[in-house]
């Protein structure tokens, strides 16, 4: 059985009288990639900053279960920012600095090897992203939470992006990744957690969510997340 | 695995890599040094000697250090919240104390060129353009000396760094630019009015402490205590007794540490 790296237990998280999050419970294994997908506010990057610590839950708990690590859990931001002045490489080192890794090393894994010398303003979008994983790789944790890393990138970059998410769940880390891009997702993902106004309304593998409707992945998306009701029974049934 | 001082020193290099890269801080430079310069020529203070030159420049340097401090440091950790980083850096083995002081201690080296940079090349100009009394050590009251400017120069680093730690704990506070920026604002008025006037509602008041404790209580009156206790008083016969030494000491401090412990405390709660 393959171990579980991180766990989510019942999480529940309110801003006032809105529920972002209720009552969602999520295992992270190792080796394998966890997809969160769901509308826009359904509670993906919630549920995510919660699982990194970044955001306490309101109810429920969060446990790491991996191995003992310097840095057990990377993160990649939704829009990842890089302080300008300063080029990829020295980007790069001074976060590897803080957990003694290999800044040469970090930037050759996500195929920035190239341009260490470029200035951060002066680079495009996939590869801003880019050096943004290599960020979430220093100190190689255990466990990586990406949110997005492939939002609003041409195909070709997309593709790069989860071809290195597929590579890392192979190298034995546990990913938990956002994503809007469902084609990718089926592509790369061991198992989908799909969400709706901050419930589970479905947790499967693609294939599993495939069957449901007979059709693409989208499909079942859509049917998940369609109506209200449906909505609230399947939340029940999937707990 | 790396240690605290490594994590500290990483934070602490990318600062000051950072300020010497910007033009910010050789512009800040270029204009304390024209203000200070020229305040002290049309003062004639050069020609007459160190104490007349603090004299001609204190009143300017007391508002002009806090406005260069907040300068320097209103935007050293608001801008890493906005651009994500504070979050990324949570996922670290950096504690927000060890961070905070890095950003701390990186601005504080920058703060500190900007500052006695000014002050270096105009005491040069005093050394070389006053008569030869002002080239002694003073011994007793009514010398002037070098070593008097020196002080000055010292106690104006230790006004700075204590206004610096206040803008760091302003940034830490704000969640986005343009409040780093009302709330830099405020927190110079803060420094240089608000305490004073503070301290002269507190006096009408009777708050039953003695006078020279009670305006060693606003950063901006310490400092000018200071600098007339241990540099100005060389021109009276008497103790000038404007404030106590000790308490204007106790108060820069006290405003430095609790400016950096407040903004430690306001990287934490970002944190889940």
């Amino acid at each position: 059985m393959t171990e579980t790296y991180l766990r989510g237990t019942d999480l529940r998280r309110t801003f006032g009288d809105v529920t972002a999050l209720a009552g969602v419970s999520i295992e992270i294994p190792a080796g394998s990639v966890v997809a969160l997908v769901g509308p826009n506010g359904s509670g993906k990057t919630t549920l995510l900053r919660i699982l990194s610590r970044l955001l306490s839950p309101t109810d429920g708990s969060v446990t790491y279960e991996g191995p003992p690590a310097v840095r057990p859990l990377g993160y990649l931001p939704q829009a990842p920012a890089f302080r300008p002045g300063f080029t990829a490489a020295e980007t790069a080192a001074f976060y590897a600095r803080l957990v003694d890794d290999d800044p040469t090393e970090l930037l050759e894994r996500v195929g920035l090897g190239g341009v260490p010398d470029r200035p951060v303003e002066g680079l495009s979008g996939g590869m801003t992203r880019l050096l943004g994983i290599a960020q979430s790789l220093a100190g190689d944790p255990p466990v990586l939470a990406l949110d997005e890393p492939a939002s609003g990138l041409d195909p070709t970059m997309s593709r790069r992006v989860f071809d290195i998410v597929e590579a890392l769940s192979d190298d034995g880390h546990a990913v938990v990744v956002t994503s809007h891009d469902l084609p990718l997702v089926e592509r790369a993902a061991d198992r989908i957690v799909v969400l709706d106004r901050g419930a589970v309304v479905a947790a499967d593998t693609p294939e599993g969510l495939r069957e449901r409707t007979g059709g693409p992945l989208y499909e079942t998306f859509t049917a998940l997340v369609d109506t209200d009701d449906e909505v609230a029974t399947r939340t029940e049934a999937t707990r | 695995m790396t240690g605290g001082f490594d994590a500290f020193w990483a934070v602490f290099a990318r600062e000051v890599r950072g300020a010497v890269r910007s033009r910010t801080a050789l512009l800040l430079t270029f204009v304390t040094t024209l203000v200070v310069l020229g305040l002290a020529r049309a003062g004639s203070g050069p020609s007459a000697g160190y104490v007349p030159t603090v004299v001609d420049v204190l009143l300017v340097v007391e508002v002009l250090v806090p406005a260069v401090a907040f300068a320097v440091g209103y935007r050293a950790i608001a801008d890493e919240a906005v651009r994500g980083t504070l979050d990324v850096l949570a996922t670290y083995p950096l504690s927000p104390w060890t961070y905070v002081l890095g950003v701390y201690a990186g601005r504080a080296v920058v703060l500190l060129v900007v500052v006695l940079s000014p002050l270096a090349i105009l005491g040069s100009l005093v050394a070389v353009s006053a008569g030869p009394a002002t080239t002694v050590f003073a011994a007793h009251r009514g010398v002037d000396s070098p070593l008097l400017f020196v002080r000055f120069g010292a106690l104006t680093a230790a006004f700075a760094l204590s206004t610096l730690a206040m803008a760091v704990a302003v940034s830490a506070l704000a969640d986005s630019r343009r409040r780093a920026i009302l709330l830099a604002l405020a927190g110079l008025l803060v420094v240089v009015v608000g305490a004073d006037l503070s301290v002269v509602r507190a006096l009408t008041g009777g708050v039953g402490i003695e006078l020279d404790t009670l305006v060693a209580l606003s950063p901006a009156s310490a400092y000018r205590g200071l600098v007339f206790e241990t540099v100005l008083s060389v021109a009276y016969a008497e103790r000038s007794g404007f404030v106590s030494v000790s308490a204007a000491v106790v108060s820069l401090v006290a405003w430095g540490l609790c400016s950096v412990v407040v903004a430690s405390l306001a990287v934490r709660a970002r944190r889940a």
